[in-house]
Parts: C-alpha cells; structure tokens; sequence
C-alpha cells in the first residue's frame, strides 16, 4: 500500500511542531543557532538532519491596502517520496531503494556516501550528513546505542524515511502525529488525492487561490506521495515549478557521448593508417 | 479573573477549547491563539474548515492573523475603544439579541438615581474618595430597589427594579448606551488606528453570526490582561457576547486561554496570595474577617450559589486542620493567616528590595526571566538572606548572582537549589483552559537526585513539624494540627518519600468525616452538594469535589473521546460540564434557541434538563418555575435564570460589585502611552496602583523621549528556560528579536538582522533587528502615525541561546483588581547597535527612599485631570 | 512619509515579491538555494580527468595496433598507462566517499538507471581489460613469463579497452548531466562530448609526453598531435555552442572569474595554445612536453570547472524553478 503525506499549507500556522517531532523521533541534531533574519524561518533548508523544514513567506499588504490582504505563508516542506525519484535512479549501492509503503528509504548501513543522489534530487531534498562525534549527540540521548547514532550520522546521505520503523509497527510518522491542525495528513496516497481535490474544489468555491502541487501534473517525476495545496506559485515556497527527472537526460548525454567517441574515433583511424607499403 | 467572575459567576473560560469548531465566526483578540495555544487551535482551523469566518484584532500580524480571513491591527492599549465602539454598533443598529438579553442579562435592571456616569465625569464615576482613601466608594453602582412581597407571604423583601421593555433611561441597557455614545468607528480610528473599513466589517461579522441560528465565539489571553484596565478589556468582550446572545451556549462564550500547563489548577486550588482553593476569600484583617461567623456573612450571599459558602469554608477546613476543626473552635479558623495587604508578586518583589522579606522560596518559576524591573528585582534578592531554588534548570533567577555586571562577592544571599522531577517523572494532575482535570502517570524516574514537587512540600511539612512537636505556643498549632498524611500505598515510593499525589485529590475531592477514622477510610464524597456546614464533610477545594466520588475512581484519568463535548475525557470542574451557564442554550421555555445550536434543554417528558452536556442548573427546576422572591439561593432565581452563581441569576452588563475601577468598562491610556486620552481628560485608570520611586522610573505619559509603543509577548518555538536548552527548539529561534516596520527600520537606519537595543527608563535590552511588513505603522485618524516595536518575552542569560530578558524593561504597575503588570503596553526608544553593559550597581545602592511606599505597598495612581 | 508607501519595497523580504510578474522573473526564498550543492571536491575532479586520460589511452591502443607495429610503443605505453590509471581510479574514489570502508557497497547492483554505477562496472570492466592488456604487454617485454601473454589477446583486450575506454571517458559527463544542477542538466549535449574529447585529448597528450620523455617514436608522436588537435578543436567547438545554448545558466561556468580562469586554462591554454603549438613546422621535445602538459592542465581545469560551476549553479534558485528539460 502506498502511504504519504497531504500537506495542506491553508493550514498550517508554523508552529514548526513537525520539525522538531522529527528531530526528535529520528535524533537528529540541532544544524546551529544561527538568527538569519529571514522571518521566522532560522533552519532555512531542508538537509541532511532536517528532514521537516517550515518555510515562511511573508507578502505585507502595501499602506494603503486593507491590512488583511497581507500574507504569511507558510509550508511544511518535507522529502516528496515521488514515483519516479531521482535519488533512487541515481544511487550507486542500491541504498536508496521503493520500500512496501512506497516510500523512497535510504538504507542507513548500505549508504556509503558517494553524493551521487544529492545533485540527483529535483527538489533539494537530500543531502550529506556531515561527519561528527556523534557518539555524544548534542542531545539527550533516548537510549539508542552510539552504534545506531553512528550509523545514521557518519558521512551518509540524510532524508525523511517517511517514518520507516514507526509505519512498520502501525504509527503515524511523527511530524503528521505533531501536527496539531492537521496541515500535514498522512494516510493512503489514493485518498489522500481524493480528499485533496476536493478540497482544492471547496477552497476554490470559497475563492481561495489553492491548487495542488505534486500529482495530477504532467511531469517526469509523476506523482508525488508527499504532495501539497499551495496558494502561490511553486517558486514562492522554493519548489521548482517544473522539477525534471534528471535520467531523462540520459539519452542525450550518452548519445553525445557516443557521437564525440565515434568521431573521434574516426578521425583517428584516419590519423593512424599503416604508412603506404 | 474578576472580569468574566463578576459579569458571569465564575473566572473561568465559559467554554471549551473543542466547542470552538462550532462557532460561526471566531473573533481572537488580545491572544496570539495560534502561536501561544497551537494545539487548541486545531479547532479554530475545524470551524474555519466548516465554514466559519476567524478574525484577529492584534498590534502585530502573527501567526494567527496569517490563517485569519480579517486582520485588523489594533494599537495596544486601545482595546476598550475598539470593543465599547463594537457594543454601540450593535446597539445603535439595533443589532442585539433582544430576547436573550431581556431575558439573561441585567440589561432591564434600572441603576441608582445617584449613579453617575464617566460620560457625566469626564472619565470618572461617581463615588470617588480623594485625599487619603484613593478609591472608589462603590455605593452608587448599584441597582434601583422595589419592595415585593416575600414568596411565602411573610412580609416583604427587597428585589432590584426591572424594565423588561428597555425604555427607561435608567435601565442598564439605556446607561449603557449612553456610556459608549462616544465610541464610534471614527473613535475606533482615531485610538485604536483601526479603519473604519475594517471595523464596520468586523461589527457585520459579529452580528450576522450570532442570534439564534449562529454563533459567534471570543478568545483572548494576556494581550488583553496585562494591562492596568485589563478586567475591563475582558468586561467589555463580556458585555458584547451578552448583547449577541452568545454565551452559554454552543460555538459561543468566551475562551479564555490559560497559561501555564496548569495555571488554570494553580488558581483553583490557590496558589494566588488572596485566595483559599475554590475562589474563597483569603481572610483579611481589613475586613470584617476576625472570626468564622463574621467570615461567612461577609462571604455567603443570600441568593445565587454562593449562598453555599459555609458549606465549602467548613469543609475546607475540616480538610485542613482534620480532628483540630471543631464546630466549639470555630472549625479552627483562627489558624488560618490573615491577609494585612497586597502580597502579590510585584508588591513582594519591592518588599524584599527594601529589606523587609528575608527568605524566599522560588517554586518553578524564573521571576529573573519573567519578570518586571529585573534591576530592581536583582537587588531585591541581594537583599535576602536566603534564598531557595525549586526547578529543573538552574534559571536565571537561581543564577541573579553572576549575572551580568554582578559582583558575586557583594551577594549576601545563601543560595540553594533542589533539583525537582520534571512533569513526566511523577504523577499527579493538571488542570487545563477547559478547566480539566488530567490525570499524568509518572512515565520516567526522575534523573538524579531530584523529587517532586510534592515532595518538597509534604518533607518540609513533615520536618517543620517535627520541629515543633513539643511546642505549646497556640500559635503553632496551626501546623502542628494540619492533616499531614499522605504516604503512598507502593512501598518503593515510600521508601523514597514520596507522598501519594491521588490521596491529595481525593481528600480534594472530599470525604464524609468519620470521629476517629483516618480520612484514608473514610467515604469519599460524591460532588459538592453533599458537602455540609457541620463538619461531617471535609473538602480541600469543592469545586474538584467529584473527580474522586470513591476511593477507586479518579476521573481525571477518564480518557474515553469523542469529537465534541467528550464527557468521558478528564473531568472538567464544576461537576464535569464543559459549557458553563449553558442553560442559556434554551430559550426561557426550555426550547433550543434552535435546532443548529441545540445543547441543555428541558425534557418536559422526565421533568429534567438534558442535552450533550452536564446541564448547568439545578435539573429538576422546570423553565416555568417562578423565582420566590426571598427565597435562599437558587430558589430565588426563576426557571430561566441561567446564571445561577449570580445573585439575581443573570449576567451582569453593568456589575454592581466586586470590581474597583468602574461598573462598566472605560478607555483609560496605558501608563505609558504615546498620545493623551482623548476621550476623557482622565488619563490613566485612576486607581491603578504604582510605586513613585527612583527605582522604578516610569517612562510616562506621551513622552517624547520614547516615541514608540513597545509590547511584549511569546514564540510558538519557546516558553522560556526549557526550551533554550533544547537543542530542537533553540534552533529554530536561537535568538532574542525586535521587531520592527520598515518605515521604522529606514528612520532609525537599522538593519535586518543586525542588533539593535531597545530602552525605556527601567533599562535596555539588545537584540537582533527583525524587521517585517508584517509591523503596520498606523495612523490615528488623520494625525499621528505610531510606530510599535515588538519584542518576545521567551529569553533569558541562560540556556544554549543566551539573549537579553524584556524584564529589564518593563516598569512595576498594578492593575487595580488583579495586580496584574502592563507589560503589553509600553513605551520606548530604539537605536542600532548594541547596549551598553550592565554595572549591577543598583545592588549596592542604598535603597532609594520610597516616595510613598510602605512596606513595599504601592499606592493608588488617583486623579490627573487635564485642563 | 506617504501611506501609499509600499511596504514590500522596504521590507528585506522584497525577494518574496511578485507572485504575478513574468514567467522567468521568480520569487526566491530568501535568495536560498533551492538544490543542495554536489558535495564533490579535488578527489571527483582528479578522478574524471584521470579516469578521462586513462579511456583515452584505452582507445588509444586499438588505434596504434592499426599501423603493423609502427605506432608499437605507443600501443605499450598506453597499455601501461591505462592500467596504471584505472588502478589510482578507485583509489581516488573511495577516498572522496563519505564512508570508504563501504565502497564495495557499490558492487551490490547492477543499475542501468544510475550513470554511477554504470561507471563502476565500467571501470571494473576497464581494469580487468587492461589488467589483462598490460600483463600481455610484460610478457611481450620480456618483464613476466612470456606464455602469460595468452590472458590479454590482443583480438580482445583492445576492442575492449577501446569501448569501454570510450565510455570511461564519456560517462563522467553523463553523469553530472543526468542530474538535476541546472548548468549540467542543460549541458547534457555538451558536457558528456566535451568530456570525450578532453579525455581524449589528454591520453594524446600523456602518450605523446611520455614517448617524448623516452625519446621515441617520433612518427607516434606527429599522429598523436594531429589527433589532439582536432580533439581539441573540437572541444573547442563544443564549449563554444554550450555557452551560447546555456544563456544565463552557463554563467557560473563562463562568467566572472571562474569564466575567466576557463577561458585562461582550457580554452585559451588547453586548447588554443597547443593547437597553435602543434601546427609549428617543428617539434623539438620540449614542445611535445610543453604542448601535453598545457593540454593535461586544460583537461583538468575542465573538470574543475564543471564541479566548481555547478556548486553555484546549484546555488542559483531561479535556475532550479524551471529545470532544463
Ligand atoms: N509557545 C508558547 N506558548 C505559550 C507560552 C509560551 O511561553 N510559549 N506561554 C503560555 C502562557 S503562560 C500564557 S499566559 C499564554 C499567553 O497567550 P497569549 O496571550 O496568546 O500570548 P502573548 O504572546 O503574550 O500575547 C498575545 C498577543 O497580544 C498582542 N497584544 C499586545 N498588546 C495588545 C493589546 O493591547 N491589544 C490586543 N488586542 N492585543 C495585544 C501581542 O501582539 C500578542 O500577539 O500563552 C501560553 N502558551
Ligand atoms: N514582559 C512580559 N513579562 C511576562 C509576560 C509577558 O507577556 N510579557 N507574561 C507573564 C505570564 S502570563 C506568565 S505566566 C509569566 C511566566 O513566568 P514564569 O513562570 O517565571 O515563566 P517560565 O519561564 O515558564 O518559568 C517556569 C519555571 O518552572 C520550571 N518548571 C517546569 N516544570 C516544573 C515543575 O514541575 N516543578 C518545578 N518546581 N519547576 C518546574 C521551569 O524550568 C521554569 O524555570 O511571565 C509573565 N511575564
Ligand atoms: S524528493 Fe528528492 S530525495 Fe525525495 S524521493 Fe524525490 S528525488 Fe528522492
Ligand atoms: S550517498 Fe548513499 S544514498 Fe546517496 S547515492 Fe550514494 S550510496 Fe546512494
Ligand atoms: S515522516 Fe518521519 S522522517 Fe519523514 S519528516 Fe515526518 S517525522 Fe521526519
Ligand atoms: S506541525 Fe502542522 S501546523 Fe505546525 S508547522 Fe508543521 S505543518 Fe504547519
Ligand atoms: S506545549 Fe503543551 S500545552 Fe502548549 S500547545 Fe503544546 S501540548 Fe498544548
Ligand atoms: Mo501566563
């Protein structure tokens, strides 16, 4: 059965209640205490131990428009798990792979740090967790052993599990639990699709710019299984607004390289002829 | 909380967090809901998805006004303005409802001849006493009487005047309309810096969703209490849902969002210095107080409930003082202390800096972190001799002397700290907005050495007494008579001295005393009716009475749910109902007002209220039951007198008693406020109370040196010392801010991201420039522009994430009910850059001679008229 | 100030701005990256340019067994050399992994998909072949027992190495191109061609160098630059049409200083320079070595330039928003 994420950003208020969930229930560390000045967004990015992230994007209504045109929104970003994922082509050890819930997994023991998935992701999603002692987490450790920390920590590559062990024993992932307005929902992808075009029909009717992001698009990537309502435009929450499978450009590039091989090839067959007997 | 005690019986939320998915419309004013209760809001965002429109009136566009569907920027401390100019919009379109209103509130009741108005006293009422009292005398708030003669026909009894056809000039409704004539959206514009457009949008809203079909809900929180007129913001929002028709009834009411995990528990089961458990009157020697006869007339009201107080006070102090409280000793009353003034936190704080406190028990809370005039609040504890720490982290507070600028060898203080058990390490319950109990199993042994709470407490009782057990001084029988036995039944927890936490709740809850048998065996009660004023019962707090009706049911463990009213889920006090006064769900007859908003109706069938909830009125009492004029308590108040705590079992628009600062809400300005009242020539509330001393300079009244309004409020990603040292938390707000409007940003060349200070004449502060569109510069009417600067109060020297703490410049003043600070309106500067570093010199000054303090007391601000 | 005054100009989140303006003017995130940068530093650059000059001479050996002989030690030096360079390949990988003791996770599956561990199989096929191509090629030199010169048949290791040599020297263009950093996935027609033609130029430029150095085979030598000439030239030509097809995508390669230090390194002395040198009607040693080591410093700041500029291409939000197709 296919599981996901429909995350509903007319819902979300920001508590940023799923970043942390996450942090805590998969023991990822804190990425700093940096202030960026960029609303209330100080993590900025998803990464390699942050697997939720909670965009703000804030549109003020000018002076002289009614104060309540301004906008504050806000999105709960997260891996997309997607039908056709780019990491998972792209990983050389077949760490990465489509697990029975149709999540895209990163195994943490079989990684072994080659980047490749990271330029891979059409959304910026995955990336390197850097190398540190995590044998003493920044945190309170909840009893894992430092061998579980190292393995998931040392110099491999770092993404959502879409909640892995917890689905495996029946639980909601953790940031779809925290979620205290049900911003995220986490269900059956199939329904989840139902209930969001319904949904997208009803904010319509209310005259809310919403439109869903992530399936019934016509795209390389298909279908996301973490998919989202947005109320702007794909860009405004940094989400590309036609991502690319990136093996679709494989053809070409082998066939140029293949064309350059040959010609060149050619040219040095002509170059080195037995001198005339 | 007097303003929603005195206008409906009780000071509590009148609903339920869950109830708000009903609501047709949600106005959030003076709470950030999303942010500060985000877990609450989830049924803001069900009643939006159902359809309902959701407002928010705030200074700042927060996290809630982003998922409103009207925004409307407010300048903070104008609230009064805004919500008075709500009332007469729905008064002068003639936009009540009618038939609630005439028949649940006061609005007939005609006041006294002699009554005068603020509109006839230019920002005062009548009954001022100047010189030395400084207050109101209070006579002339009240109600018109009329002779009638007694239900049972013994002669005649004295009952207030009504005018059920609101003509007369007199009637509440009249005197209110005449009260806010002045606040209208032009007003609204011209304090508030609200539009007009705005305004008339949000006054459509509020009437087309309440009445009998719709309802319309109001939540606030502290951006409505901390100010020096707070009770009459929540007065005003009171008045306005008793005009709409909204309360007690489903989708309605007034959330009151609490605090603290378990503030609401902390109030009830009285942690306040004025109050003993269950809203009883701390004795005071300024009253009439001395004995227990002379305590209970002064308490116990002829009609509504609390004519039951002798009930409650008897069995409270049985629940006290056991054995020891006997009907010949006056059930040993005189034990109890008796309050000589003002002993809230601030008047303590200013106490203790004069040198008049000498030890201080500080029990999980960061007063160095939360506080006010942090300068004078670190002198204040360098003055102690002692001082002890209860707490998980080390605070600031436990840590005031190496702060900053500090010289640790001029801190006489002995300092101690005990570590105690975090939440999730012991058991015992919380009580939640819905007025909840929950029950919380320990799920972790505490780390270390430490304990909880309770064990603090139940150890150092047990030491203190073993002190004095051979003591004969009468005055110290007041602890050596103390029940003081609470041993837990599992012998591991005994051995580490830890006291049951569920012995506590049931002796709460109540027993039937039994001479010579340990409360353990004795019958639990089932719920406060059974309490009595004899001595046969005992209850440490009636209004829990029934959350343990025996001794192997605790209710607060109750976890069945379901999507609404979840009658199975905690125990919500009083007697598990979840909407109070929710008899004013049915019309007068009984009938739902209508089939969308059915919740207690009368079964004319079984003769008894019935409905979703726990019906609020005595079930049995038929719609059509008369009132007995003359009568004790609820027997006084007819079939369709919903407000049963209430002396004529009505909602209160014009409160007759029990407030200090007016019988209905006035616009006073914030202490410290950018322009004049241009209201009244009366500036400020005149009986808010302050200290005049060099310690605690205020920055004033329109004072140009501080040009902005200054607030202070909280982050979803903090609550203060425990979240700066979660790493999960800390990143995502890792520092202290400011935030600012552009317009702002660019006069005072400060720049995003970079620090800034922020000044008032308590102190400075630095932080980091967060400047947003987000802060609207208003205009107010077609003058002055104000700017507001905002700051959150979440940070402290302590923690992964160290930043400056607002203490350090919010001024000690007292709201006159409550002794509730103004930290939500403020005045200040801000300039680029950072502060200058602090010297700590007030801690060795000499203490600056109080003007008119006495023994930390403050004194009333009074009268300052404009010419 | 007026009330008119828009706060969204004023405001530091004017970057937010505009949801309504023009297809390619985008609202940015705080100017944040939408993509993660690759996270490949010296060692990737050093393996496409070695595993490049190690393919090149894999085709290098079939073409100097055309010529009976004439272009023998050419055919011997390639061969040592390819194995020389397909043995430091892995070396140089493992290394840049962010967990070596796993690397042989990589042989775990076969992956069409995945242009990494085609590679991986590929330079396993690559070593093997040459392995066997430069132990035949000891045996012929008198350097191990000559009967072991039966496990590297020339019928079969040089149409092998020459192949697989071919895609060594190709795929590591592939593989940036099939990712999704907006400056290689538009040069999915370029860089892969580009890269061929380095990598071919380069094993030229080794070979010819190193017979340079060992004074031989001089007639080899004018062969091997006439190829690296046209290799070079088109290499040239290919760089040229990407920075014309890439428009604003290629400015991390072609534009500021890392625009200039390519123009600089590979195309003006990688490629220019030696062409010009080679064209000379003489050719003294020192020219060969000279033109080669232009030649292999090119190639490698070729690679360089490519990982380099699509770090910052990764960087460039409004690159991500509409991914070349
Ligand atoms: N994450 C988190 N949640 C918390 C807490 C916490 O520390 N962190 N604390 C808890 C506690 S103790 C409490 S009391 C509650 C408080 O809950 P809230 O009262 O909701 O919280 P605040 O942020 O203090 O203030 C609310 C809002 O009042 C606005 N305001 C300021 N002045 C005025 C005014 O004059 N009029 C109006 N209408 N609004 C004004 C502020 O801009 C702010 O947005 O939150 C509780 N919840
Ligand atoms: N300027 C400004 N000042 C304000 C406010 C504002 O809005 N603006 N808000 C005011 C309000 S509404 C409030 S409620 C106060 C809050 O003021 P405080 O109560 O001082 O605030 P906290 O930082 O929450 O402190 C609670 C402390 O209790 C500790 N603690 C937690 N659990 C336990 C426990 O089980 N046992 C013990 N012993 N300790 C425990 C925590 O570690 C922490 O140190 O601040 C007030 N101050
Ligand atoms: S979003 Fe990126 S990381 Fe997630 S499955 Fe798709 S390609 Fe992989
Ligand atoms: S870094 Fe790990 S997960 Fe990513 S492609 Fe390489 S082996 Fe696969
Ligand atoms: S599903 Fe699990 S791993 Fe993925 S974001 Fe949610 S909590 Fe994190
Ligand atoms: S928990 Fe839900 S509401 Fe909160 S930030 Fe995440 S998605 Fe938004
Ligand atoms: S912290 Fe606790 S009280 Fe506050 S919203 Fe979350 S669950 Fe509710
Ligand atoms: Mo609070």
């Amino acid at each position: 059965m296919a599981t996901g994420f429909f995350t509903d950003t007319t819902l979300c208020i920001g508590c940023k209640a799923c970043e942390v969930a996450c942090k805590q229930w998969n023991q990822l560390p804190a990425d700093g205490y940096a202030f960026s000045g960029n609303s209330y967004d100080n993590t900025m990015a998803l990464g390699g131990t942050t697997w939720r992230h909670v965009a703000f994007v804030e549109q003020p209504a000018p002076l002289d428009a009614p104060p309540s045109e301004s906008k504050w929104l806000m999105v709960s970003d997260v891996c997309k798990h997607c039908t056709h994922a780019g990491c998972l082509e792209a990983c050389p050890t077949g760490a990465i792979v489509r697990n029975e819930f149709d999540s895209v997994y990163v195994q943490p023991d079989v990684c072994n740090g080659c980047g490749y998935c990271v330029p891979s992701c059409p959304f910026g999603v995955i990336d390197m967790i850097e190398h540190a002692d995590y044998t003493r987490p920044s945190f309170p450790s909840d009893g894992r052993t430092d061998d579980d920390a190292l393995q998931r920590h040392g110099g491999v590559a770092g993404k959502c599990t879409l909640c892995y062990d917890r689905q495996k024993v029946g639980f909601t992932p953790a940031c779809a639990k925290a979620c205290p307005t049900d911003s995220i929902e986490f269900g059956e992808v199939e329904e989840l699709k139902a209930r969001a075009r319904t949904r997208v029909a009803t904010l319509r009717a209310r005259g809310v710019d919403a439109r869903l992001y992530g399936i019934d698009e016509d795209n390389s990537i298909g279908d996301l299984n973490a998919f989202f309502l947005l109320t702007d435009r794909p860009a405004t929450y940094n989400l590309p607004e036609r991502p690319v499978l990136p093996s679709t450009h494989q053809p070409a590039a082998y066939g140029s390289a293949a064309l350059a091989a040959l010609a060149l090839g050619a040219i040095g067959c002509l170059v080195f002829r037995a001198s005339a007997p | 909380m007097p303003g929603l005690g005195t206008s409906f019986g009780r000071g509590g939320a009148t609903t339920f967090v869950q109830d708000l998915q009903n609501a047709d419309c949600i106005l959030i004013e003076g709470s950030n809901f999303a942010e500060c209760h985000p877990v609450a809001f989830r049924f803001v965002m069900k009643a939006k998805e159902r359809g309902a429109t959701v407002i928010h009136v705030d200074p700042r566009f927060t996290r809630t006004s982003a998922v409103a569907d009207l925004y409307a920027p407010i300048r903070s401390g104008s609230d009064i303005v805004f919500l008075g100019a709500l009332v007469n919009w729905v008064l002068t379109n003639e936009r009540y409802f009618r038939d609630y209103v005439v028949a649940y509130t006061n609005a007939s009741s005609l006041v006294r001849e002699d009554f005068a108005d603020t509109e006839d006293l230019d920002g005062i009422f009548s009954g001022w006493q100047a010189g030395e009292t400084q207050a109101y005398d209070t006579a002339t708030w009240a109600f018109e009487l009329e002779e009638v003669p007694r239900f049972d026909g013994n002669g005649t009894v004295k009952v207030v005047k009504r005018d059920p056809t609101l003509q007369h000039p007199r009637c509440v409704l009249n005197v209110l309309r005449r009260h806010f004539a002045r606040y209208t959206p032009e007003m609204v514009e011209r304090v508030c810096g609200t539009s007009r457009d705005t305004f008339e949008r949000i006054c459509t809203l509020l009437a087309d969703n309440s009445g009998r079909e719709r309802t319309t809900a109001f939540a606030y929180a502290v951006g409505w209490t901390q100010h020096t007129v707070g009770v009459q913001y929540i007065r005003t929002a009171a008045i306005l849902q008793m005009l709409l028709g909204n309360i007690g009834r489903p989708g309605g009411g007034i959330m009151a969002l609490r605090g603290h995990a378990d503030i609401q528990g902390a109030t009830d089961i009285a942690t306040l210095y004025d109050l003993l458990p269950g809203y009883l009157p701390m004795p005071s020697v300024h009253r009439d107080e001395q004995t227990l006869a002379a305590y209970l007339k002064a308490n116990t009201k002829a009609t509504g409930w609390w004519s039951n107080t002798p009930k409650y006070m008897v069995s409270l102090l049985k629940a006290f003082y056991g054995e020891a409280a006997r009907a010949e000793n006056d059930f040993a009353y005189e034990y109890l202390p008796q309050l000589t003034g003002d002993h809230s936190t601030l008047p303590t704080q200013v106490a203790m800096r004069d040198g008049l406190v000498r030890g201080f028990f500080v029990i999980g809370q960061n007063p160095m972190g939360s506080g006010m005039n942090n300068e004078l609040g670190r002198a204040a504890l360098a003055k102690l001799e002692w001082m002890v720490n209860v707490d998980s982290y080390e605070t600031d507070t436990a840590a005031f002397w190496k702060a900053e600028g500090v010289d640790p060898s001029t801190v006489g203080t002995e300092c101690f700290f005990i570590p105690t058990a975090a939440l999730l390490e012991k058991n015992g319950t919380m009580t939640n907005t819905n007025r909840m109990l929950q029950w919380h199993d320990k799920a972790l042994e505490p780390a270390g050495e430490s304990k909880s709470d309770l064990w603090l407490i139940y150890d150092l009782g047990k030491r203190l007494r073993a002190l004095y057990a051979d003591s004969d001084d009468p005055k110290d029988r007041a602890l050596l008579d103390l029940t003081w036995d609470y041993e837990h039944d599992d012998a591991r927890e005994r051995r580490r001295g830890e006291p049951s936490a569920l012995k506590v709740l049931q002796e709460i809850n109540g027993y039937r005393v039994e001479p010579g048998k340990h409360q353990d065996a004795c019958e639990q009660v089932g719920g406060f009716t059974e309490l009595a004023a004899d001595g046969t019962t005992a209850s440490g707090g009636w209004i829990y009475s029934g959350v343990c009706p025996d001794k192997t049911t605790n209710k607060a463990r109750n976890r069945k749910a379901d999507d609404w009213t979840s009658l199975g889920w905690g125990y919500s006090w009083p007697s598990n109902r979840r909407i109070l006064y929710n008899r004013a769900s049915a019309d007068p007859a009984g009938k739902p007002w209508s089939e969308r908003k059915k919740y207690v109706w009368w079964d004319a069938q079984t003769q008894t209220w019935t409905g979703v909830d726990v019906p609020d009125f005595p079930l049995g009492k038929a719609p059509d039951a008369a009132a007995k004029p003359g009568a004790d308590g609820l027997d006084a108040h007819s079939g369709a007198d919903p407000f049963i705590m209430q002396l004529d079992g009505r909602a209160q628009i014009f409160v007759a008693a029990g407030l200090k600062d007016g019988p209905l809400p006035t616009h006073y300005e914030p202490v410290e406020s950018v322009v004049p009242n241009v209201l009244y020539a009366q500036q400020h509330n005149p009986t808010l109370r302050e200290w005049r001393r060099r310690d605690n300079p205020l920055n004033g009244a329109v004072n140009p040196d501080f040009p902005y309004v200054l607030t202070t409020y909280r982050l979803t990603e903090h609550s203060g010392i425990m979240t700066r040292y979660v790493p999960w938390l800390a990143e995502l707000q890792p520092a202290l801010f400011v935030e600012i409007d552009p317009e702002l940003a660019v006069a005072k060349n400060i720049r995003n991201g970079e620090w800034m200070t922020v000044r008032t004449a308590i102190g400075e502060i630095e932080g980091r420039a967060l400047v947003s569109g987000r802060m609207r510069p208003l205009r107010l009417g077609r003058g002055q522009r104000v700017h507001q600067v905002g700051v959150p109060y979440n940070f402290g020297a302590s923690g992964l994430i160290p930043g400056d703490s607002v203490g350090d410049l919010v001024p000690l003043v007292m709201e006159p009910n409550v002794s509730i600070q103004e930290s939500k309106t403020m005045t200040c500067d801000v300039r680029p850059g950072r502060r200058a570093a602090r010297t700590g010199s007030a801690i060795n000054a000499a203490v600056p001679p109080a003007d008119r303090a006495f023994e930390g007391q403050p004194t009333t601000r009074g009268l300052e008229r404009k010419e | 100030m007026s009330d008119a005054l828009d706060l969204r100009a004023l405001s530091p989140d004017a970057a937010n701005r505009g949801a309504s303006s023009g297809d390619d003017t985008f609202p940015t995130y705080y100017e944040q990256p939408l993509l993660k940068r690759p996270h490949w530093g010296w060692e990737v650059v050093t393996y496409l340019f070695v595993g490049g000059i190690a393919g090149g001479s894999g085709m290098l050996i079939a073409l100097a067994d055309r010529t009976a002989g004439e272009d023998a030690a050419l055919a011997r030096n390639a061969r040592y050399l390819s194995l020389a360079l397909a043995a430091a390949s892995p070396v140089i990988l493992i290394k840049h992994l962010g967990r070596p003791e796993r690397f042989h996770h990589m042989l775990r599956v076969v992956k069409f998909k995945s242009p990494m561990s085609m590679g991986v199989w590929g330079l396993i096929a690559f070593s093997a072949a040459s392995s066997r191509a430069a132990l035949a090629q000891a045996a012929r030199d008198g350097l191990v027992p000559g009967w072991l010169a039966f496990l590297g048949p020339r019928w079969f290791t040089n149409p092998a190495q020459a192949l697989v040599g071919a895609f060594l020297a190709g795929y590591t263009g592939v593989l940036i191109s099939a990712t999704a950093i907006p400056l290689w996935a538009k040069g999915k027609r370029h860089i892969p061609a580009a890269s061929v033609c380095s990598g071919f130029g380069a094993a030229c430029a080794a070979n010819a160098a190193l017979l340079a150095l060992r004074n031989e085979a001089s007639d080899s030598q004018r062969k091997l630059e006439r190829v690296e000439l046209v290799a070079g030239l088109a290499e040239l030509a290919i760089l040229l049409d990407f920075r014309r097809s890439a428009g604003a995508l290629g400015a991390p390669m072609f534009d500021g200083a890392r625009g200039r230090k390519l123009t600089n390194a590979t195309l003006l002395g990688g490629i220019v320079l030696p062409a010009l040198l080679n064209v000379l009607p003489f050719h003294p040693r020192w020219k060969t070595i000279a033109t080669s080591a232009l030649t292999l410093f090119g190639g490698y700041a070729l690679r360089e330039s490519f990982i380099e500029a699509g770090k910052t291409s990764a960087d460039d939000p409004r690159a991500a928003f509409r991914q070349p197709e």
